[in-house]
């Protein structure tokens, strides 16, 4: 059901445009290929270097950003469904999470034609990018569905999460390489969205991720999931009344 | 089969203004304390919209609710379409529920009418197939015809409100609440719209219906439940309860 509902989402929003769903595509890669040439002499850096890292930087990044944003809105969203008829929550959560899987994968196409452009090596590694993927999904979820109680309650939420993920962004290895900072760098280290674009892009990039960045998504993982059910458990059924 | 018990089931509603709304003012309130707080400002106000309702109900019962606005009917059919849980007391509800109080739930303006009678289906816990069986039916009743195929938002209100009812009432439900009984579109399309309604109600196995119309619940219903400031004033056949009603109202 959820599936179905996110599919529709996004067909609807381009649903009157001429282009249709290549929007979504193409809206990115001017934004690769502007931000790249850019970049990429500022850095002091050959364009075959840096077009792949920031290329594959951004699309994921754009997967992980959106899906935390908007799943802020997965409750309030969905208002006139819930107070009519009972599903359960989790469902609008998977709604907003298809709908940014959706629009990554689109955005996804890319990134072959920019290896392809730069002569990025592949290797078997980039199988390594599925089980990554899933990691960060998982991840994305709990986050989600904790965001999306608490946005229900506290309609500055959103806002607020919508700064931080700014934040985030900067901070994160999507425009700088991490290479360009010393490996013990606690913004490498304590950031969670570093170990999620490192198991995602390592893999595409011909490279293989860190253990750490594994390990710390599990742990992440396990405790977040804890804590998003412990709060589901006390508030989840309180949500109508929020909305 | 349906059945539906409530066991002194109270609904409290937390009415929030905008500052009761914004994580910054919860936090000052809890750091700050008491002692910046203005007595004026009711940020958050609680409204008992259903205060200790006990009633069963089983398979045959057509139940009529009255009562003046604001008395509970929304709010205990909205505990009944299992949307709001009670905030104490117990309600247990078993069977397949569908309720009417919102025909346009979910449409979608930019699909089209093929598309929205399939999300509707889905919505209500078909699968994909079942759903798209749906079509055929909904096709022959609403007469929208070629339109069906044309995004929603072109349709004018009278052709909504046809898909709206056609979708809503295509499912038979165990337990089926509405909100008043809809009339819908030109006359001949309304007397077409009443017979399909009948027959929906005379299969689910529990019907609710919140009217302030006497003679429609002399006519749908066997058993009325009397609202009152959130209670439940009486029970009783429509005829007892409609008079006791009339009589409160006069004095």
């Amino acid at each position: 059901m959820w599936w179905m509902l996110a599919k529709n989402d996004v067909v609807r929003r381009y649903r009157r445009s001429r282009l249709g769903q290549l929007w979504l595509t193409l809206s990115m890669a001017v934004m690769i290929f502007g931000m790249g040439a850019v970049y990429s002499s500022l850095f002091g850096s050959s364009l075959a270097d840096y077009m792949p890292h920031l290329g594959t930087g951004l699309v994921l990044w754009g997967l992980i950003s959106s899906a935390i944003n908007e799943s802020c809105s997965s409750f309030t969203e969905n208002e006139s469904i819930i107070r009519q008829i009972s599903l359960p929550r989790f469902t609008y959560l998977m709604r907003t999470l298809a709908r940014n899987l959706l629009v990554f994968v689109h955005n996804l196409v890319i990134l072959p034609v920019v290896y392809l452009v730069t002569g990025s090596p592949v290797d078997w590694c980039i199988l390594l990018f599925f089980p990554g993927l899933l990691l960060v999904l998982a991840n994305l979820a709990w986050i989600g569905y904790l965001l999306a109680i608490l946005s229900a309650r506290f309609r500055d939420i959103p806002q607020i999460v919508q700064s931080i993920v700014q934040v985030a962004f900067f901070v994160s290895p999507v425009v700088f390489k991490p290479s360009q900072l010393r490996v013990d760098h606690p913004v490498l280290i304590l950031n969670p969205f570093a170990s999620m674009l490192n198991v995602m892009s390592a893999p595409l990039l011909g490279q293989m991720p860190s253990l750490i960045s594994y390990l710390f998504l599990l742990v992440l993982l396990v405790f977040g999931w804890l804590l998003s059910l412990a709060f589901a458990g006390k508030f989840s059924h309180r949500v109508v009344y929020w909305l | 089969m349906a059945q539906i018990v409530l066991d002194k089931a109270s609904v409290e509603l937390a009415i929030y203004n905008s500052r009761g709304r914004a994580l910054k003012s919860e936090i000052l309130r809890r750091t700050v304390g008491g002692g910046l707080q203005d007595d004026r400002d009711r940020s958050v106000q609680v409204v008992r919209a259903l205060s200790e309702v006990s009633f069963e109900a089983c398979d045959g019962d057509r139940i009529g609710l009255i009562g003046g606005n604001g008395a509970g009917k929304t709010t205990l059919l909205r505990v009944l379409s299992r949307v709001y849980p009670p905030t104490s007391g117990h309600a247990r509800i078993t069977g397949r529920i569908s309720s009417l109080i919102d025909l346009s739930m979910g449409m979608d303006n930019d699909a089209t009418g093929y598309d929205n009678i399939e999300m509707r289906g889905i919505m209500l816990g078909l699968d994909r197939k079942q759903a798209q069986a749906l079509i055929p039916d909904i096709e022959d009743f609403s007469e929208l015809g070629e339109f069906l195929s044309l995004p929603i938002r072109t349709y004018s209100s009278g052709m909504m409100l046809r898909l709206a009812f056609a979708v809503s009432t295509a499912v038979h439900p165990d337990i089926l609440i509405l909100d008043e009984v809809i009339g819908v579109g030109d006359a001949a399309f309304a007397e077409k719209a009443e017979r399909r309604l009948h027959s929906m109600i005379e299969k689910a196995s529990i019907m609710f219906l919140a009217s302030h119309d006497n003679n429609t619940i002399r006519r749908f219903c066997n058993r009325t439940l009397w609202m009152k400031g959130g209670r439940l004033a009486m029970d009783g056949t429509p005829d007892e309860v409609l008079s006791a009603y009339a009589a409160d109202l006069a004095t």
